[in-house]
């Protein structure tokens, strides 16, 4: 068959034959509306770019890929969230409505619009219709656009405060933020790990008092006897040493 | 309402005050005279009681106290509301009155359930629809399949867009086969295996009157249906859609039936069934991703098979098609046309001779 598989697309073909060599006794019910209403062609690339002017050995390439689209507003967009990066961490909605959504806004009346969050995508329209109608060089627009932007999240800021003191007044309870209950978690660790550690100081004395004072088992004394030999013996070392490097020290202090 | 609160609030802190003020002094003094002195209090704190409502009967409206959330209290409330739920109810409408039309006000939006309550019919597909469903949406140019080229629009931030007029062209072309299929009693299979797309597919099956299928395909339904739904029960109806029960016994020794056309909204994953629909050349319709390949299905519909809104109006354009066409062959039964094919081998019985067995029908019950 090759590399593609035209059996969906020949079905018609295929049940006429199938009738014609008495295969099948009937035409299949969508056979007349296959015939009605055909398939579209498939696998046919329309020409994307015009080849260039003949050159030599060089065959043109790229002809039937897809071109990109580009728009005005994206070197804008590009200007605004360079300089604002954070606004991209904002939480956006992108869902349309009835796709529709940007014919009910009319740019001329400011940057806020009904059923449109004020982001950075109001900045970039509301700047395209002052460069596009007010006839105002990019910057400029720019200016005016992003100083309205700042006044409306200034506003929205204060409107927060103001709430939250009014709420505060009529007797809201705000529980701890997010801060303080990071410290709390902080303390607890901290908590945790103090506990934790006098207990292994708690030992650790305990099993050195026990050490130095309690009597060792019948079983084991050969060898801590043993043991105590080697210890004495390894700091008589060091200590000989030790008396010696100072003793090179002092010569050569001297 | 806020002032009022703060009155009422002011007052029985300024009763608690006192009570509090009261009490102090009631520990210096000799203990005999401390039954008066809690007396006393006690009455203060009926006064403040009597205070609170009365303030309450003369605000302007009859609202119950509001109490307060305190977090020292232990749950606690100052002034317990002790009213059943009915006098709660009435109060909650009387409330709803006074404050109902409050606020700002919804304009219509997008809700997801009203494309599976009421799918769009393919005279209500426009490009905006299609735009909002994100039926444009393609996949990374790298995954793209360049059999889909002339359904691309361009390129947008590396991922194809899929052009929103071709989508619209497909989607009624497919919408008018799955409409005289139906008309013409054939029998139609939506195919959707992805998580979520069930709704669609059983609606859009509802509607046109055809037959569903969310989970997986089972290979060699159609090519071994013998084997695999040879135990189904069949039945006959006529051109009414009417059970006829007296062609039970002709049912056991026939063949399988298979759909006359499959609806598949995911043909990436389905690749078996479309093989088998292309093998016994019955005719299929898909979505056609920008990464899938459109020569396996007859009717290809560009659009993205990722979005689940988009898969919702797609269905939902095809279920509404179908149902148009069950309308139309079931008008055409009433003025006594059949717009289809009697089934084949069916002899009518012995007692029901004058009813003549051109009208009958046979479709599966699964």
């Amino acid at each position: 068959m090759g590399r593609y598989d035209f059996r969906p697309l020949r079905v018609r073909e295929t049940a006429k034959a199938l009738f014609d060599t008495k295969r099948n006794p009937r035409l299949p019910e969508w056979y007349k509306i296959i015939g009605d209403f055909p398939p579209t062609e498939t696998l046919a690339r329309p020409v994307q770019r015009a080849p260039k002017p003949v050159r030599t050995g060089k065959k043109p390439s790229r002809m039937f890929q897809p071109l990109p689209i580009r728009y005005k507003e994206d070197e804008l967009r590009t200007d605004f969230f360079g300089d604002h990066p954070w606004e991209l961490a904002r939480p956006r909605i992108i869902v349309e409505d009835s796709g529709n959504d940007a014919k009910n806004y009319d740019w001329s009346k400011g940057i806020v619009q009904p059923g449109k969050q004020v982001d950075g995508e109001s900045v970039v329209q509301r700047q395209m219709y002052l460069i596009k109608h007010e006839r105002l060089p990019k910057a400029a627009a720019y200016d005016k656009a992003r100083r309205e932007f700042y006044a409306y999240r200034h506003r929205q800021d204060l409107l927060r405060r103001i709430a939250r003191e009014e709420a505060l007044y009529v007797g809201a309870y705000f529980g701890a933020g997010p801060l303080e209950v990071g410290m709390q978690l902080e303390d607890k660790a901290f908590e945790g790990w103090k506990s934790w550690a006098e207990k292994r100081i708690e030992d650790e004395e305990a099993m050195r008092s026990q050490l130095m004072s309690a009597p060792q088992p019948p079983s084991d004394t050969e060898a801590v006897r043993l043991a105590e030999e080697e210890s004495v013996s390894e700091v008589e070392e060091v200590e000989e040493g030790v008396v010696q490097r100072s003793g090179e020290g002092a010569v050569q202090r001297s | 309402m806020i002032v009022r609160n703060t009155i009422a609030r002011h007052v029985t802190f300024a009763g608690r005050r006192a009570l509090a003020q009261n009490r102090n002094t009631v520990r210096r003094f000799l203990s005999t005279q401390v039954d008066s002195i809690e007396s006393s209090s006690e009455s203060s704190v009926k006064q403040v009681h009597s205070l609170e409502a009365q303030i309450n009967t003369t605000a302007p409206q009859s609202l119950p106290p509001v109490p307060t959330f305190n977090p020292d209290s232990n749950g606690t409330l100052d002034s317990p509301v002790a009213v059943s739920v009915a006098e709660q109810y009435y109060m909650f409408k009387e409330q709803q009155k006074h404050l109902g039309k409050l606020g700002s006000e919804i304009s219509p939006h997008y809700q997801p359930h009203t494309l599976l309550n009421n799918p769009p019919s393919p005279a209500d597909v426009t490009l905006e629809l299609l735009l909002a469903s994100e039926a444009h949406q393609g996949h990374a140019t790298s995954l793209w399949n360049p059999a889909n080229a002339r359904y691309i629009h361009g390129i947008r931030q590396g991922v194809h867009i899929i052009s929103l007029e071709a989508t619209a062209a497909h989607l009624r072309r497919s919408a008018k086969v799955v409409e005289e299929v139906c008309r013409r009693g054939g029998m139609v299979l939506f195919v959707g295996t992805r998580a979520e797309q069930d709704r669609a597919v059983v609606k859009a099956a509802q509607l046109a009157k055809g037959y569903h299928l969310f989970e997986r395909w089972i290979p060699g339904s159609i090519t071994n249906g013998q084997q695999i739904l040879g135990k189904c029960r069949t039945m006959v109806v006529d051109e009414k859609d009417q059970y006829q029960p007296q062609f039970n016994e002709q049912l056991y020794e026939r063949p399988v039936l298979r759909p006359d056309l499959v609806v598949c909204l995911n043909p990436l994953e389905n690749y078996v069934l479309l093989h088998e629909c292309a093998l016994n050349a019955i005719p299929t319709i898909g979505v056609i991703d920008t990464n899938a390949d459109p020569t396996w299905v007859t009717y290809p519909i560009p659009a993205n098979d990722d979005s689940l809104r988009c898969i919702q109006v797609i269905a939902g354009v095809l279920g509404r098609a179908g149902e148009a066409g069950q309308k139309a062959r079931l008008a055409a039964a009433e003025q006594g046309e059949i717009t289809f094919q009697p089934a084949r081998n069916l002899k009518m019985p012995e007692e029901e001779e004058e009813e003549g067995s051109a009208s009958a029908a046979s479709k599966s019950k699964q």
